[in-house]
């Protein structure tokens, strides 16, 4: 049995100390790192780290070369001469790897974002959690996310909350989601296309409550208007002052004078409208509120009857989109337009040569958005695609997502409200630092950088605080951490805040002497060795 | 400007075409965040709008400034060319594939054309940034006319201000010089010339030499011969003083760049070629003076030649201007240790990549004996292993200075990854050597093949990988150059492996 395990042992050590091996290994990392410049290049950082440097099989690869480098030291045993050179060059490699590897099991390296005059002490770190916080308790769950490229199926049970699955590159696509129980004949929803020769946008509207998207859109100068279906209709005829009378419980729409209309003058001389509908009188005051108002001219909140007036939208550009139908003021005509959408088929507008399209348009279901997984694209280090972060949530029969963008509160029967958050895993400092003041120069005559300094001041709880200077070059050293000006940014009110990044590396002492062996040795054994004989060279190598 | 406005109309069109002196390539401008001589000023902005640093038989000086004619109101006669490289962009323009560049009077009136073009690329392709250049060349032109880019010191006290052309010819200078001088516009800049020398000091002057001396154009000639000499001439103490002669003038050439920028001149992609070739030429030189072995200068030679001829003649792609230094790189010690280590490795690799290509021609065309490549494939080897150790030093240079300065030895940057892919490919020849994986025909070809990892840690993390191969699309100068590189060296190793094929040794 020992015989057999010594044999399989020494086979082992053969095999991985061989220089095949070796050079089998170091092409294979070398085909790993290509592989993952490429990934960056396309991808940006953090794509890369989670699907090559920072992953199992990148950790495997490194594993086989450490194995190779110390399988073929000890093959070398006893020591010989000549390869004095050859056992520091390993050693060190040997000594880099045991740093590397203290620094990924120990080590600390997150961001700190001083905002000015504020004090700080949470140390962003590059790991994702999801913070559940039970207000009613005065308690919180957090849960660390995988490191992973994809998406990741999560088998996470908190009560009667279950962690679905986690997409760590993610954009908000548009999801159809069907409201069963609501009358939704008034609330449909579309999606338009709006485009000239220069410019061209996709925007998406709805009337339900329930859907992510408003009813309202800002298009630079144009501003849109999504209304009920019916009101087309009555949009492009003719009215008194251009009013139009919107019934949202009859779910129809007609102009005052079809109704036995009457003008008197009421508050501070404004037009006071009496309509007879249904044997009733309607009053409105158009230009104080859509709403109806009653017998002593207060507002009449709950009516289901609203006045439009027309006339307000004629000045600048507004567009009108009923679903299926397209109205605007046509300036040249000086009317209303009312168009219909057919089959894909643009309409022209009277803005600039744009034409307008409906992609899609659903009377019943409503647009959400919903996070989909993607591979990310960067843009000078900023993904432009994918740089949302998911996870999805199922608390009782209901489904949810809670992105990194958005936070969700959900009422559970149990625990009351439970707020999740997506974000960066934290470490808080035992001391803070406060941000007296950053301040960037400018080469001379430019906008161009030289510098970027931040001012701040260490408080140490008991012992009292201290003053640092900290610019690129120039860290601040406390405690085990080291402070390092990474970025800064603009807050609200104008001054600058500042970005550390903070560090704590308990592998440095190891990789510096193993940087240290690695080039002693490179120069004892490539430069200052001397040549041994062709046999001695067969031998030791064979 | 309504100070300009105010001079233009006090000055006279006679006076005026007197505003560009002879002497104007020795004054003191402020430009890209430093003291510069007008001529370097007029030089770097001709190219970067025509490629060419004349216009006519005009010189850069007479032509920036003569453009300011127009600004006075003035005829200048002068339609710069403005450079269009990318094949869309000439299609936009409606110039014919072979131009290359359209007359400023046209271009300035397809601006709104480029605008809206440019508005319409969603990504940021070589298009797009060929546009964003274009536009920025019409920007820099119109502000050459307006007077705007050419900024004068203007002493007040012991306080240098820099007041843009528009601004310094205010109605009472002019008044008072006019007064008193025939040629007021020399006798003005004289002064302003002689208060700033007095307020600060006249190491501007140094540049104005530096950009007159030529050193590197006089270095490739000289390379030239010395490389012919090393080949043709037996005796070698020719061979000796020539290279000689050429370290010396690079060294002029690199001190003088020193002192002007007042740091190690190795911080762009054209000071790296520079420096690269220097140290190839002094590692051979150094080996040959050990060994005794020609090969070793004719290499060193040879690719020192090489990069003498890139900074000549690869201008779009390397940048001969000297700029200030982004914040990070703002560290002489890190600077003059790491970034020299890595760019010497890169240049003993680069020794052996040229020998290896020599050797191998040399087999293909003339043939060799076993022995010859043995003894052959120890020079390269001998280069190899100088630039492995350079390299292992330098990588681990730069992971201190990474520690110092970002709080991380090691952080996966392409830059540093690719100098370390390098430095793998080596270390997996080294050690293939002592299998049976990589006879010594093959560690030939391998050598030659193996530098390509080195281009691409140079130039490729620049030119390919920092933009995104989405985006690249071959058409910028580095790319193309790269491209062009890697495909006429695995030619050629296509070529010698099949030829080595039909005729084993």
């Amino acid at each position: 049995m020992w015989n057999s395990f010594l044999r399989l042992y020494q086979q082992t050590e053969k095999t991985l100390g061989s220089l095949k091996f070796a050079v089998f290994i170091i092409l294979i990392f070398a085909v790993c790192l290509i592989f993952g410049t490429f990934m960056e290049s396309y991808h940006g950082a953090e794509y890369a780290n989670r699907l090559v440097y920072k992953s199992l099989p990148f950790m495997g690869v490194q594993l086989l070369m450490f194995l190779s480098i110390l399988s073929a030291t000890l093959l070398r045993l006893p020591p010989k001469k000549h390869l004095y050179g050859f056992y520091v060059i390993h050693l060190g490699l040997m000594t880099l790897f045991l740093g590397s590897y203290i620094t990924y099991e120990a080590g600390v390296d997150g961001s700190l974002t001083l905002a000015p005059n504020s004090p700080a002490r949470e140390v962003s770190l590059n790991t994702d959690q999801l913070l559940m916080q039970f207000p009613a308790k005065g308690n919180q769950v957090t849960i660390d996310l995988p490191y992973s490229f994809g998406t990741k199926n999560l088998d996470f049970k908190w009560e009667n909350i279950k962690i679905l699955r986690f997409i760590p590159f993610a954009d908000e696509v548009i999801g159809w989601s069907e409201d069963k129980l609501a009358d939704t004949s008034r609330l449909h929803s579309g999606e338009y296309r709006i485009e000239n020769d220069n410019f061209g946008e996709d925007f998406t509207l709805s009337l339900h409550p329930a859907s992510d998207f408003e009813s309202t859109a800002q298009l630079g100068p144009l501003s849109v208007h999504y209304m009920p279906e019916v009101l087309a209709d009555c949009f492009g005829k003719d009215s008194h002052k251009g009013l139009l009378v919107w019934d949202a419980q009859g779910g129809r729409c007609f102009a005052p004078q079809t109704k036995d209309m009457k003008e008197q003058k009421g508050i501070s001389g404004k037009n006071l409208l009496i309509l007879k509908e249904s044997g009733e009188d309607l009053r409105f005051l158009p230009d104080l509120s859509p709403l109806p108002v009653d017998k002593d001219l207060k507002i009449v909140q709950d009516s289901p009857y609203r006045i439009f007036s027309r006339s307000l939208f004629q000045e600048k550009p507004h567009l009108f989109l009923f679903g299926r139908f397209v109205g605007y003021f046509d300036k040249e005509a000086s009317k209303w337009m009312v168009k219909e959408f057919k089959n894909l088929t643009p309409v022209d507008l009277p803005w600039m040569g744009f034409k307008i399209v409906l992609k899609n348009h659903s009377p019943s279901k409503f647009p959400i958005r919903v996070p989909e997984a993607v591979t990310p694209i960067q843009d000078n280090g900023q993904l432009i695609k994918g740089a949302m972060k998911a996870i999805e949530i199922q608390a009782g029969d209901t489904r949810f997502w809670v992105t990194n963008q958005r936070a969700m509160s959900i009422e559970d029967p149990k625990d009351g409200k439970i707020i999740f958050q997506l974000g960066r895993k934290s470490l808080t400092l035992p001391f803070e630092i406060t941000l007296d003041q950053f301040k960037m120069d400018t080469d001379p005559g430019t906008n161009n950088p030289a510098s970027y300094e931040s001012f701040v001041t260490l408080f140490k709880g008991n012992e009292g605080s201290e003053k640092h200077h900290v610019f690129m070059n120039h860290p601040m050293k406390y405690s085990t951490f080291t402070f390092y000006q990474a970025s800064y940014f603009q807050t609200q009110q104008g001054p600058f805040g500042s970005i550390f990044s903070v560090n704590y590396d308990p592998g440095r002492p190891w990789k510096y002497l193993g940087s240290i062996l690695l080039v002693l040795g490179s120069l004892w054994h490539f430069v200052l060795r001397k040549k041994p004989s062709k046999k001695n060279a067969e031998t030791s190598h064979a | 400007m309504r100070k300009y406005l105010i001079a233009l109309l006090f000055i006279s069109q006679a006076y005026a075409q007197t505003l560009c002196p002879p002497d104007l390539d020795t004054m003191p401008v402020r430009a890209g965040g430093r003291v510069k001589p007008m001529l370097v000023l007029a030089d770097e902005t001709l190219r970067f709008v025509t490629g060419s640093s004349k216009y006519g038989d005009e010189s850069a000086t007479m032509t920036f400034c003569k453009l300011s004619y127009d600004g006075l109101g003035i005829a200048s006669n002068i339609d710069l060319p403005v450079k269009v490289e990318h094949v869309e962009a000439k299609a936009l323009l409606g110039m014919k594939p072979d131009d290359t560049s359209i007359p400023f009077s046209l271009l300035s009136q397809k601006t709104e054309d480029i605008r809206m073009a440019h508005m319409k690329i969603k990504e940021n392709n070589s298009y797009k940034k060929e546009l964003n250049k274009i536009m920025n060349r019409v920007q820099i032109v119109q502000n050459t006319i307006n007077g705007q880019i050419w900024t004068l010191p203007e002493v007040i006290g012991s306080k240098v201000t820099w007041v843009p052309l528009a601004e310094f010819l205010t109605e009472q200078k002019m008044a008072a010089l006019k007064a008193q001088h025939a040629d007021p516009f020399s006798a003005l800049y004289q002064t302003a010339k002689a208060d700033f020398i007095k307020a600060e000091n006249d190491h501007f002057m140094r540049e104005y030499f530096y950009q007159k001396a030529q050193f590197f154009l006089w270095g490739l000639l000289l390379g030239i011969i010395a490389l012919a000499v090393a080949f043709a001439v037996p005796k070698d103490w020719i061979a000796i003083t020539l290279t000689s002669a050429l370290i010396l003038l690079e060294v002029s050439g690199m001190v003088l760049r020193v002192l002007i920028s007042g740091r190690a001149p190795i911080t762009n992609m054209y000071e790296t070629v520079m420096f690269s070739g220097f140290g190839a030429l002094v590692i051979s030189f150094i080996l040959f003076l050990i060994k005794r072995e020609r090969l070793f200068l004719i290499g060193g030679l040879a690719y020192n030649v090489l990069c003498l001829m890139m900074m000549k003649f690869a201008n779009g792609m390397l940048d001969p201007s000297i700029s200030p230094l982004v914040p990070v790189l703002r560290d002489n010690f890190w600077l003059s240790t790491h970034v020299t280590t890595v760019i010497l490795s890169y240049a003993a690799l680069a020794l052996s990549w040229i020998l290896a290509n020599v050797v191998l021609a040399r087999q293909v065309f003339k043939g060799s004996t076993p022995a010859q490549t043995r003894f052959q494939m120890e020079q390269i080897y001998t280069c190899i292993k100088v630039g492995v150790v350079l390299l292992s030093a330098g990588v681990i240079l730069g992971g201190v200075w990474a520690d110092y300065s970002w709080g991380r030895f090691w952080g996966w940057d392409p830059k540093e990854t690719w100098s370390l892919i390098v430095l793998l490919v080596y270390m997996a020849i080294l050690h293939g050597r002592y299998t049976n994986w990589i006879t010594p025909a093959r560690f030939v070809p391998l050598a030659a093949g193996a530098f390509m990892s080195v281009m691409m840690a140079w130039f490729g993390v620049n030119y390919i990988l920092a933009t995104g191969l989405h985006s690249y699309g071959f058409s910028e100068g580095g790319a193309l150059f790269l491209g062009s590189f890697f495909l006429i060296q695995s030619a050629f190793l296509i070529f010698v492996v099949l030829k080595n094929k039909k005729t084993p040794a």
